[in-house]
């Protein structure tokens, strides 16, 4: 297949912030020139620190975010400019699930109600009868029993909320579920549950996956590929194996060495290692390499001109000057 | 060896139209100078109301019994004055949200300087002056101009510092930190843990790390101890629990957790059901009915917490393994 689900050009989302009263007010640059393509069938994961962006770019590909500039071409066509009217068909192939599982679900329905309504506005041509019958299968395939359909949210834990969500996302058999940090507010235990069970449903629908996420670790169970960004700009995009075993820019390093390991033996000496320095604020970012302000590799040159998103090996681009050093 | 702090059967219950919720039971810990425990367990099992009650912070409707003495001083069912004289100065705790815990109408110098004119008497321009060695010691950046911002004016980072700096003023015995990064991303994880395992390091200060990361206490911890259905099911040296767990809970843990060093997409082990609710714990051992080994004994009869040598375990079928190196 040579036309991709997805195709993300020089995406970029600017939201105005303050009222200047006289010029123009200042841009906040959440998303500012991401390109990518999704392919049907494969889950991207996309990581970064609060603040650079993530959510944001989930969210413009949705339309549940206006763009600024550039494109989003949804199976070979430019949806950025539709209008809420036009993008409301699309809603059937794309889908959601949020990361706090009780607060995205409306408390006075029924999850049989909740699991249901997007069959009621997508596909009103189904009867009771076989709403309800998709409605308690989807349910069997998350997880939860049919019976529960007469229960309310509050009844249910932050695992089985999830499951309703993702229940929900997956009733119209969506062709890309969009999931933001939707194990980032579970237990440790039931996060494995989720991860476990997105796998599941990827392997049986084969829906593709945009998987935003702060948690690297969850990221490399699941995703085929990852994208790196920092202060709305992509800094690296790899395969999985390849970025976890061979990241090249050092934002990437600083990312994955930050994640806690759970043995005595290695992680006291990954502390001493980590990334210093905050997100600089998006309102003023670095000229240049916008990481440049925290990158131990910095020089003069990445002060002066912004690297471009260069493609180091087939499926492999980075943003870095001095990516072709260790 | 001495201890500087040592709980003692710690019980907490909390009365509520429902009846009686036992939250914590049957909890011990001796703390040794200079030493960090990890207390790890999920939501509900009792980590961080073991440590608010020993800091006298429980609601209004908790009951305690036990005994946490620091040094000489008993902490439990103490009056009020007693125990603002040991907070503060000889005990300090952070939390998870600096941002709720910090005062929002006061300036980072005077939450700084609360204690220190409180409890050692300062002047207001000594405790400018200590307020300023204090944030520069936990690297808080043009630490000057900080002193007179407030805590919105901070990124979430930086507040965890500010509060780390509150808690060190007056150079406490133990320091409690209760999940104290888990709101932080993980680039200011590491940097805020960096900077506790300097502390305890350059200071020797004794330190009590409440989280439900493993990976975290990894990294700082001497002693581990599991907690679960509001019980303290595994205790050990921290090479012990993380490498050779005896408890099922433990393993299980650790195995359901994704690990950034794995290769490979296979299922991660996750733990069916659920952490239990305090209001309706399992008879017998409360990890039973999400226990992989659970016999029918685990069902009616509660494991006691078996003490051997420097680990102990509440499990009538701990793991064995092979001895590790």
């Amino acid at each position: 297949m040579t036309e991709p689900l997805l195709r993300i050009r020089s995406l970029r989302v600017w939201f105005p912030v303050g009222t200047a009263l006289f010029g123009k007010p200042a841009q906040l640059r959440a998303v500012d020139g991401v390109d990518f393509d999704l392919k049907a069938g494969e889950a991207l994961g996309i990581v970064g620190e609060s603040g650079c962006g993530k959510s944001t770019l989930a969210r413009a590909i949705l339309r549940l975010v206006p763009s600024t500039a550039g494109q989003i071409v949804w199976m070979g066509q430019s949806i950025e400019a539709w209008s809420t009217r036009q993008v409301r068909p699309l809603r059937r192939d794309l889908q959601i699930v949020f990361q706090d599982p009780l607060a995205s679900l409306d408390p006075r329905m029924t999850v049989g109600e909740i699991v249901a309504e997007p069959l009621r506005v997508h596909a009103p041509e189904l009867s009771r009868a076989e709403r309800r019958e998709r409605v308690a299968d989807m349910l069997r395939r998350v997880g939860l029993s049919p019976d529960v359909i007469n229960r309310y949210p509050h009844e249910f834990s932050g695992g089985q909320c999830q499951r309703i969500g993702i229940a929900r996302a997956m009733v119209l058999r969506p062709k890309l579920l969009v999931c933001d940090e939707p194990v980032s507010a579970l237990d440790v235990s039931i996060q494995a549950q989720i991860v476990n069970l997105l796998q599941d449903l990827k392997r049986d629908f084969g829906m593709s996956i945009l998987f935003v996420s702060h948690n690297l670790a969850v990221v490399r169970k699941l995703c085929e590929r990852v994208l790196v960004l920092y202060l709305g700009k992509p800094m690296e995009l790899a395969l999985t194996e390849r970025l976890y075993s061979d990241p090249r820019h050092p934002y990437t390093r600083g990312l994955l060495a930050a994640v806690p390991i759970p043995d005595p033996a290695v992680q006291p000496l990954r502390l001493g290692t980590a990334l210093g320095g905050e997100l600089p604020s998006p309102l003023s970012p670095p000229s240049g390499c916008v990481f440049r302000t925290r990158c131990p590799m910095a020089e003069s040159e990445c002060a002066a001109t912004a690297p471009s998103f260069d493609e180091v090996s087939e499926a492999h681009q980075v943003a870095c000057w001095r990516w072709r050093e260790k | 060896m001495s201890t500087v702090l040592s709980i003692r059967d710690l019980v907490v219950q909390f009365s509520t139209p429902d009846g009686v919720v036992p939250a914590v039971n049957e909890f011990s810990l001796e703390l040794v100078p200079g030493e960090c425990v990890g207390i790890v367990g999920e939501s509900g099992a009792g980590k961080s109301q073991s440590f608010l009650a020993v800091m006298g912070l429980l609601a209004g409707n908790a009951s305690v019994s036990g005994s946490a003495r620091l040094g000489e001083a008993e902490l439990l069912g103490n009056d009020r004055e007693a125990l603002n004289a040991v907070r503060g100065s000889k005990l300090a705790m952070i939390f998870q949200d600096p941002m709720t815990s910090l005062t929002p109408h006061l300036r980072v110098v005077d939450q700084i300087g609360e204690s220190l004119i409180r409890h050692r008497g300062f002047s207001k321009a000594q405790a400018r002056q200590r307020a300023l060695e204090l944030l520069r010691l936990v690297q808080v950046t043009d630490a000057e101009r900080r002193l007179d911002q407030y805590p919105h004016e901070l990124s979430g980072g930086m507040r965890q510092r500010v509060m780390i700096a509150i808690a060190l003023a007056c150079d406490p015995e133990v320091l409690i930190a209760d999940e104290p990064t888990t709101a932080l991303d993980v680039t200011i994880q590491a940097q805020i843990l960096a900077l506790l395992a300097q502390l305890k390091r350059e200071r020797g200060m004794s330190m009590v790390l409440v989280t439900h990361d493993l990976g975290v206490v990894a990294g700082i911890a001497d002693r581990v101890v599991v907690m679960y259905g509001g019980r303290i099911v595994e205790r050990g040296a921290v090479k012990d629990i993380l490498l050779a767990p005896q408890h099922p809970y433990t393993r299980a843990l650790l195995a359901s957790m994704p690990r950034i060093d794995e290769v490979g997409n296979a299922p991660l082990q996750a733990i069916g059901g659920q952490p239990p609710n305090p209001r309706s714990l399992p008879s017998g051992c409360a990890f039973h009915p999400r226990c992989a080994l659970a016999a029918d004994r685990c069902a009616n009869e509660r494991p006691a917490l078996n003490v051997a040598a420097d680990r102990a375990v509440a499990c009538h079928f701990p793991i064995r393994g092979d001895a590790h190196d």
